[in-house]
């Protein structure tokens, strides 16, 4: 039987768990949330989401992995037998999405390449979708093999694979540089975006509050959202890194640490954005709404856009970006394969060697879908379903877990027996009545507009795809949990 | 900047500055009492 890996330090913990917890999303997803919801006045809803919400299910994480010593599975099932399918169900979600996560990476590999001669040239969206991507024009035209995206994604694997290889102490290592080269490189990019001409204007629209938005409930629902998915919760994540820590560590303090890092690292980084876009909006002689953008759009159309327009140095600040990007994902990339591999070795005591390249090998090939000139549909419909649908039924039956079965009381007790302060009956309303009734209404709302208006103009037929992963990972989850584990498992 | 939306900066950083520095000297405290404790 093998001794459970522990890390190094403290701050190796925080750095992994802050590299996990920070990804693409922090730079192109919060700032156009928080200007899409009521600009600066979000602030406080999200704030709000996150004491009461974000952190309390990072404590619930924290505490299930840190008691048990286990991945989401075997803890899980430490809690009581019959609920071991929930913590697969987060495996299996977290691992669609390390499917087709690393792509967007390989996205970023070529796009280091091209900066250097801003290859996109006067039209971005042009070259991302025709030249690059060559979108094809549905789901079901998969057409050839994008073969520079491939060479990416093949880079990006083999990265993960050498950074898990060695176990959680090289992680602990890795993580010092993968979150510190981007924040370094964020500074970097929010003192270039502030002194360009337009900022001012363009921070007004991110910052300006309008508070009468705070009267409605889709910004808070947007706050709720915002905050479940920058944290990585559900996904197993934070329960087994929280597995590696030794016994009688804190857990409370390191909640707060980490979410507050995580999201005002969202915060900072929406000034590089909206400034940028505050330069491009004056450049091209528009207002500001009309460059605003959002994810990929974001970061492969307007930011290169803004770039090629930049004074100077146009170059050196696109691979700065992309660089940039890539690290912000790539620890989120392997914090996803992590937990999968653990789920595996924890249960049926394997040779975490070989479950990791078979992860990794299995990752690449499957992979290679949405290298192709339809994967960028799949990715899209996949994407869409694993977070709004699986990571959200994840979330809500972690609470229930949690809350009703195990009780709340019992783990608030143990959590504060461990932490440097403690928590009150605040956190019991939390996890028991306030994260299910918002995940919820959430997945309601989700599956009522799935039934009214579909998913992003796609054909029936493929988002029933959609649904019916989900359905498979659900029975895949049952499955796993009647296989019985090895008896020398810890 | 419109003025509000400089008070909305201002309470951005207070929040996540303020909230990490006193986390962090929550920990430190804590090392230090530990360390007492050994000795």
């Amino acid at each position: 039987m093998e001794i459970r890996e522990k890390w190094d330090s403290r701050t190796a913990f925080i750095m992994a768990s802050v590299g996990a917890a920070i990804g693409l999303g922090n730079v192109w997803r919060f700032p156009y949330v928080a200007y899409d919801n009521g600009g600066g006045a979000f602030l406080i809803p999200f704030f709000i989401a996150l004491l009461t919400a974000g952190i309390p299910l990072m404590i619930l994480e924290f505490s299930l992995g840190r008691k048990y010593q286990a991945g989401a599975p075997t803890a899980f099932a430490a809690v009581k037998k019959k609920t071991e399918w929930v913590g697969w169900l987060a495996l299996f979600a977290v691992m669609m999405i390390f499917l087709y996560y690393p792509t967007i990476m390989a996205w970023c590999v070529n796009y280091i390449v091209h900066s250097l001669t801003l290859k996109w040239g006067a039209d971005p969206n042009h070259f991302f979708v025709n030249e690059f991507l060559r979108k094809s024009i549905g789901p079901s035209v998969l057409g050839s093999i994008r073969w520079p995206i491939v060479i990416g994604l093949g880079i990006v694997w083999t990265a993960i694979y050498l950074i898990l290889r060695k176990g959680v102490k090289v992680v602990g290592k890795v993580v010092k540089w993968t979150v510190a080269i981007p924040w370094a490189i964020l500074i970097i990019m929010v003192i270039r975006g502030i002194t360009l001409p337009g900022a001012g204007e363009g921070l007004n629209f991110y910052l300006k509050p309008d508070f009468s938005a705070l009267l409605d409930a889709k910004v808070w629902l947007a706050a709720y959202g915002q905050v479940f998915f920058t944290l990585s919760l559900a996904m197993g994540t934070m329960i087994v890194y929280s597995s590696y820590l030794p016994k009688k560590s804190d857990v409370n303090n390191n909640a707060f640490i980490i979410s507050l890092a995580n999201s005002g690292t969202s915060f900072f980084a929406g000034f590089a954005v909206f400034s940028t876009l505050g330069y491009l909006a004056q450049t091209m002689n528009v207002s500001v709404p009309e460059v605003t953008n959002s994810g990929i759009g974001l970061a492969f159309i307007t930011y290169p856009t803004a770039i090629r327009l930049l004074p100077f140095a146009g170059a050196v600040f696109g691979v700065l970006f992309f660089i940039m990007l890539l690290t912000l994902g790539i620890d989120s990339a392997f914090s996803q394969v992590e937990p999968f591999v653990a789920g595996f070795t924890d249960k049926w005591n394997l040779s975490k060697k070989w479950v990791l390249r078979i992860v990794c090998l299995g990752g690449f090939i499957i992979g290679l879908i949405f290298t192709t000139e339809g994967g960028f549909h799949w990715f899209d419909i996949l994407d869409h379903f694993t977070c709004s649908w699986g990571l959200t039924i994840v979330g809500l039956l972690e609470c229930i877990v949690i809350g009703y079965i195990y009780k709340t009381d019992k783990m608030r007790k143990y959590v504060n027996s461990i932490s440097e302060f403690r928590i009150g009956k605040w956190w019991d309303f939390t996890i028991k009545i306030l994260t299910p009734l918002i995940l919820g209404i959430s997945l309601i709302l989700e599956i009522y507009s799935m039934v009214t208006d579909g998913y992003g103009g796609y054909p029936a037929w493929a988002t029933t795809i959609g649904i019916i992963v989900v359905a498979i990972l659900i029975v895949m989850s049952f499955v796993m949990m009647k296989i019985k584990a090895r008896k020398e498992n810890k | 900047m419109s003025a509000s939306a400089i008070i909305m900066l201002i309470f951005g950083v207070i929040i996540y500055v303020g909230g990490i520095s006193l986390c962090l000297s929550i920990a430190k405290k804590h090392n230090k009492e530990k360390q007492n404790t050994c000795e």
